[in-house]
């Protein structure tokens, strides 16, 4: 029981991680109609520069105001960073193509996916990059006989806030509101008086900032970091957007979480599960697909007329 | 101008020098290897290596009695120029190819010499598919096969060091899958003896970054050793993940773990008393031919080669000149037939025998371990 109970926390912890991209995904679809490939390479954009910021300038702020300061203000950086890459990758590789419909866009995301990595490579070279050992805080916290890094914890929480945050945000307040009517239907929200530009700015980037966000979490939990490692989480994000009910913000923290669950449970459980981890995740994803395209909590389907 | 002269005059005299010892026409054997592209450092060792070897045969009277001379041609670790080398090296005459580093570079090269008919060694190229997928009559190997660890693990880690609950961890890659086979192999006569016992055998994901799944069941199947058998960046991450989880249990690497990443990534405090199986390193070789060979080489380069790959270079050659020397011929078929039946072979990393496949028999490994700065050491009980 208790190494089931380990196992659902390791779950837990690698799902927060899906589920902060996923939200990101699952935004840009909902408004856009749009799988966003270049959100993993996002990620890990997030990833590198919360890496420069911590060899060059947190050391600065934490010497003068401790360990998690600099912490917080490497998350910070990331954010703020990849909101401004998001806003440039929106200028640059979508907005001239809205017009020309989905298929021109996928494939303009697909390209700004390949730009992104290689980029990555030129600047930070191909080899792994090692976030600062002596930067990242190592306490632990023992809880039921558990010991769990501080660290995790500290993670898994600032991701469910967040999420919380992004669903007060859709659901509750005006500008939230604002969105959904676009997501439904654009042409009608353009009627309406919505700037609809702003919606779309707005997706476009909170969107690349949670991404970036997870990224250098990322990167300080398991300390090693490459320019490829976005395509793996974007690959089991987006499986995890659809398992949750693409274009739903509840739903993509349901599916990731879920996700980091059924994929840790499968490696620890089934004998020789290790290796058909994968295997079983995209079979999942193809089960949904056939059976359930709307996802777990699925769209809503009453506001839709 | 005058120190140009001089060299000239040196030069010439010195062609006249051989060409009174060796009035016979030299033996050209070909060296295939990366001189540029990025593993350049390992092309350029061989080729240091394979010209130090070329020095001492010709000092000692050559090969029956005629010098060696060894013409070199750059494959830039990848398989387009590999086809391109190894043609200029037919085109050249060469009655015998040392190629090359890599085995998807050899490869398209092997291909090549095998349909020209010219004896291929290879010292940096280890896929268990060049000798055991298609028959090639021409191609042989100095350096060992990616599989042939798992042997020399299972031996190490029973008899050695009494290690009796065995786990096995491997990334379902060529590579990775056929050690932990191969391992599990060579474990089977132990485990039928009661003195092992395979506790855990799983592959994880290469490319993930969370493998605390794995690890707790690693941890619950409680074992006495913890073999790793793919490569750094997921080792490195699994060394520390594992320690952090408070697992404590020795992890030995195979030969595709150790290497500067794989300490950068794992941590430093971390690495320090990890095993690793692998060919060993040129400053542990302590065989006549070895001690022969790193005289003349720190003479000429100041040191000794950092990789373990160059010396398998020279050894194809030492290998390539006893071979020629049995067979008293210089045809292809000749040669082959030598190389598969020789027994009197001396290199650098002791007797060179092949087998009927052109795999090398009896390669040495040995067990080194991490110490406090992050060097390899070997290992001794």
């Amino acid at each position: 029981m208790r190494v089931f109970f380990e196992q659902l926390v390791n779950g837990v912890t690698v799902g927060s991680f899906y589920a902060l991209v996923a939200l990101g995904y699952s935004m840009v679809y909902g408004v856009m109609k749009l799988i966003n490939f270049a959100h993993g390479d996002l990620f890990t954009l997030g990833s590198y520069l919360g890496y420069t910021f911590l060899v060059w300038g947190a050391a600065w702020i934490t010497e003068r105001a401790g360990l998690w300061w600099g912490v917080l203000g490497a998350i910070l950086f990331a954010f703020l960073a990849n909101a401004g890459a998001g806003i440039l990758v929106e200028r640059v590789a979508y907005r001239p193509v809205y017009r020309a419909g989905r298929l021109p866009l996928v494939v303009s995301a697909l390209g700004m996916s390949i730009f992104l990595q290689n980029a990555i490579m030129a600047v930070w070279g191909p080899r792994f990059q090692v976030y600062p050992s002596d930067l990242v805080p190592v306490a632990s916290l023992r809880f039921l006989g558990l010991s769990l890094p501080l660290l995790k914890v500290v993670i898994l929480f600032l991701s469910l806030g967040v999420m919380f945050v992004m669903y007060w945000i859709v659901e509750k307040t005006e500008f939230g509101a604002a969105v959904r009517a676009t997501a439904l239907d654009r042409e009608m929200a353009t009627l309406l008086g919505i700037d609809v530009q702003r919606v779309i700015l707005f997706v476009f980037t909170l969107g690349p900032a949670l991404g970036g966000m997870a990224g250098v979490m990322n990167g300080m939990y398991y300390r090693s970091i490459q320019f490829s490692m976005g395509w793996n989480y974007g690959l089991k994000a987006f499986t995890a957007t659809i398992l949750g009910g693409i274009g739903n913000i509840p739903g993509a923290m349901v599916g990731g979480v879920l996700l980091g669950v059924i994929e840790t449970l499968l490696a620890g459980y089934i004998p020789g599960g290790g290796a058909w981890k994968d295997g079983f995740t995209f079979l999942i994803l193809i089960l949904v697909l056939i059976f359930r395209p709307t996802g777990i909590l699925g769209e809503k389907v009453a506001e839709k007329v | 101008m005058k120190s140009r002269r001089l060299v000239v005059f040196l030069f010439l005299s010195a062609v006249f020098f051989w060409g009174q010892v060796f009035a016979e026409e030299p033996i050209r054997i070909g060296l295939q290897a990366p001189i540029t592209g990025s593993f350049a450092i390992e092309g350029q060792m061989a080729r240091q290596c394979v010209e130090v070897a070329a020095e001492l045969i010709n000092e000692q009277g050559g090969i029956l009695g005629r010098p060696v001379e060894i013409i070199v041609a750059d494959d830039a670790s990848n398989p387009r120029d590999s086809a391109l080398a190894a043609q200029k090296l037919i085109s050249q005459g060469v009655v015998a190819a040392i190629a090359s580093y890599g085995s998807s570079v050899t490869e398209p090269a092997a291909d090549l010499y095998e349909r020209n008919r010219v004896v291929c060694v290879a010292y940096g190229a280890t896929a268990v598919r060049l000798t055991m997928g298609k028959e090639r009559r021409y191609f042989f190997r100095t350096c060992g096969r990616d599989d042939s660890q798992g042997e020399f693990f299972a031996r190490f880690a029973v008899e050695t060091m009494g290690w009796r609950r065995i786990a096995i961890m491997h990334d379902n890659q060529t590579y990775g899958k056929g050690v932990a086979e191969e391992t599990k192999k060579y474990l089977e006569p132990y485990i039928r003896e009661g003195r092992a016992e395979i506790v855990y055998y799983d592959a994880i994901t290469p490319g993930d970054q969370d493998y605390s799944a794995a690890l707790t069941k690693l941890r619950e199947s409680n074992p006495d050793v913890w073999y790793y058998t793919a490569y750094y960046p997921e080792a490195g991450l699994l060394v520390r993940q594992a320690r952090e989880m408070g697992i404590t249990v020795p992890f030995v690497g195979s030969n595709a773990v150790p290497n500067e990443d794989f300490v950068r990534i794992a941590g430093l405090e971390y690495v320090v008393g990890t095993f690793m199986t692998q060919e060993p390193l040129p400053q542990d070789l302590n065989t006549p031919k070895a001690q022969e060979f790193f005289a003349a080489y720190r003479a000429k380069y100041g040191d000794i080669p950092s990789s373990p790959w160059p010396i398998y270079a020279a050894d194809a050659l030492f290998a390539l000149a006893q071979a020629i020397e049995n067979a008293k011929s210089t045809k292809p078929d000749d040669i082959a037939q030598a190389m598969r039946t020789m027994e009197n072979a001396e290199g650098i990393t002791g007797p060179i025998v092949f087998t009927e496949r052109g795999d090398r028999k009896g390669v040495p490994y040995a067990m080194y371990r991490y110490n406090e700065k992050g060097q390899l050491e070997l290992f001794t009980p």
